[in-house]
């Protein structure tokens, strides 16, 4: 059996797929979801085969959706819109349903989804980040109690790395996200995050000032008080903002 | 030509005129050229600068708004008082030549009274066509507005997704309530022969507006369902106003696409609208989550409502938005 979950915000939008997908035997539907925050939870609670994935939802869009869930089930974009089906089109790994699409459609994307789950899969995270639009508008996260949260990117004060994690520092709080430090500055509007250090972005409206502090070295005091290191090449790269 | 030259140049005709002829009406008793240019030299000056005052004059009472006899009244007593100085010049400067002549009285007055209106009406004809060249400027640019913001708004009326999304949900609907997906194509279809419609026209009242927005949030409310709710007053004397058409419909849109679709339990939206001392006040606030990632196209159909108040209203109409605490006000004042 393939286990599949419906995200869509759409009443209706659901009710179709969940009356396509009855005439095939081999589909069990295990959850369908009216939002993002519910679909991260379903897929960690199911853990399906197939997620059809509505783009455009509150809160919680689809490319948000697939950076935040765990495991790699067949992702199928249903949308409205053609310009994301066409950059899920372009990637390959995943399919896409156009609306309003006939069941006939849904057949062929069926028929290869069949066969794509006897294969290896791209894990969903990274081809995520790499359909997402740029530059980044919001971060989500999912916080160790399992709770997502959704920081825009303009409340950020500057990120931290750790390990092979980052700390978001915004408005004092700091939030922990899977993801080097280097993949999320380049997903950052680049006029806006600068690359201080080889540990820390920072969000150019909150500094204050910069100081030298000993031969060779800096340190930017935000508005805040906050004081972070800054590098020879960060402050090169600082000064061509500024 | 720049103020300050135009000033000398109406100065200069002005005395040129009076020299001219006050030199004339001296030769004409007997006083020769030259003494009689001399003598009439620096009256006629004098007579120039006062002339270019009576500028303040047109300006303070324009032929279009002020009362004939008041313009009669202030023309006439300041071209005696003008003259009365003339006079007084010429008779100061008469005495003090090496040759003293006496010039007809009587006949300068006149004669300065007949100069000093003639300057009172090449002003007030300098101002109207003046007058005229900037109304038609202002015209000219008001109607390629116009024009510009009439192609905007029929291009931005209706996003496509917004069709693609109610066919979707009609193709559902015929699955499990076909009665209620005959009720949605017919919407559907009221709502676009009614675009086409309202859209042709020049002026529409508010409630034909209403109307199609009420067909707009109909098919809204299938797709979102129970996220989201509907509420419209209209004063029965705001209904019956003129409005542009298509003015509310993209704001609507708007409110729906960017507001409610942005927040996971949805919420209302309001529509109020009223008639108070000839202004129509039209009001509609939505929910909109703060951290929405704005689309493309946030902020067009606001920018396309607000060039098209300008156009028809000339200047006179007003578009006012504001988001705080999750709410999404747009507020439209219109004169009647």
């Amino acid at each position: 059996m393939i286990r599949t979950i419906i995200v869509d915000d759409e009443p209706p939008a659901r009710a179709l797929l969940r009356e396509y997908l009855a005439a095939d035997d081999e589909i069990e539907l295990v959850a369908e979801c009216a939002n993002g925050f519910e679909a991260v939870k379903a897929v960690a609670e199911h853990d399906p085969d197939l997620l059809l994935l509505d783009i455009q939802m509150p809160k919680l869009d689809g490319f948000e959706v697939l950076e935040l869930v765990d495991g790699s089930p067949v992702v199928v974009f249903v949308t409205a819109h053609d310009e994301y089906a066409l950059r899920a089109f372009e990637v390959h790994a995943l399919d896409y349903l156009l609306k309003p699409f006939s069941e006939e459609r849904l057949r062929v994307v069926l028929e290869r989804v069949k066969r794509q789950l006897g294969q290896a899969r791209t894990p969903l995270a990274g081809l995520a980040a790499s359909l997402r639009a740029k530059p980044l508008q919001r971060i989500a996260l999912r916080k160790e109690d399992g709770s997502i949260q959704v920081i825009p990117v303009a409340r950020v004060d500057y990120i931290e790395a750790d390990d092979d994690a980052v700390l978001i520092v915004a408005a004092g709080a700091k939030l922990r996200k899977q993801q080097t430090l280097g993949d999320l500055s380049r997903e950052l509007e680049p006029d806006r995050f600068v690359r201080i250090h080889r540990s820390y972005v920072l969000n150019i409206e909150r500094i204050e000032k910069v100081e030298l502090y000993a031969k060779d070295s800096r340190v930017a005091i935000l508005r805040d008080g906050t004081r972070l290191p800054v590098s020879r090449s960060g402050y090169a790269r600082l000064k061509e903002l500024l | 030509m720049r103020r300050g030259e135009l000033a000398l140049y109406a100065i200069g005709a002005v005395a040129a005129a009076a020299l001219a002829s006050s030199a004339f009406l001296l030769w004409n008793r007997g006083t020769p050229i030259g003494t009689a240019i001399i003598a009439a030299l620096p009256p006629s000056l004098l007579l120039g600068v006062i002339g270019l005052a009576s500028r303040h004059l047109c300006r303070a009472m324009p032929l279009a708004s002020a009362s004939r006899a008041s313009i009669a009244a202030a023309a006439g007593g300041s071209a005696v008082a003008a003259s009365g100085l003339w006079v007084l010049t010429w008779r100061s400067w008469a005495a003090m030549l090496p040759q003293p002549i006496v010039p007809d009285f009587t006949l300068l007055f006149g004669l300065g009274i007949l100069l000093y209106l003639g300057t009172v009406a090449m002003q007030y004809l300098v101002l109207e066509v003046d007058a005229s060249r900037e109304a038609e400027a202002a015209a000219l640019r008001y109607r390629v507005l116009a024009r510009e913001a009439e192609l905007r708004a029929f291009k931005a009326q209706v996003d496509p997704h917004f069709l693609f999304n109610s066919l979707n949900a009609v193709a559902s609907l015929c699955g499990t309530r076909p009665l209620d997906a005959r009720e949605m194509a017919q919407h559907l279809a009221d709502f676009f022969r009614l675009i086409l419609r309202l859209g042709a026209q020049e002026r529409i009242t508010l409630a034909e507006e209403i109307d199609l927005v009420k067909r707009y949030l109909a098919i809204e409310k299938v797709r979102f369902g129970d996220r989201l709710d509907i509420r419209i007053a209209v004063d029965d004397a705001a209904a019956e106003c003129s409005v542009p058409p298509l003015l509310l419909q993209p704001l609507v849109e708007n409110a729906v696409r960017h507001g409610v679709a942005s927040v996971v339990e949805g919420g209302t939206i309001d529509i109020h609208a009223t008639l108070r001392d000839g202004m129509l006040r039209i009001l509609i606030e939505n929910p909109a989550d703060p951290d929405r990632v704005t689309q493309r196209g946030e902020g067009i159909g606001l920018q396309n409502a607000r060039g098209r108040l300008q156009t028809v209203s000339e200047g006179r109409a007003a578009l006012r938005a504001d988001e705080a605490e999750g709410r999404f006000r747009v507020e439209i004042e219109l004169p009647r």
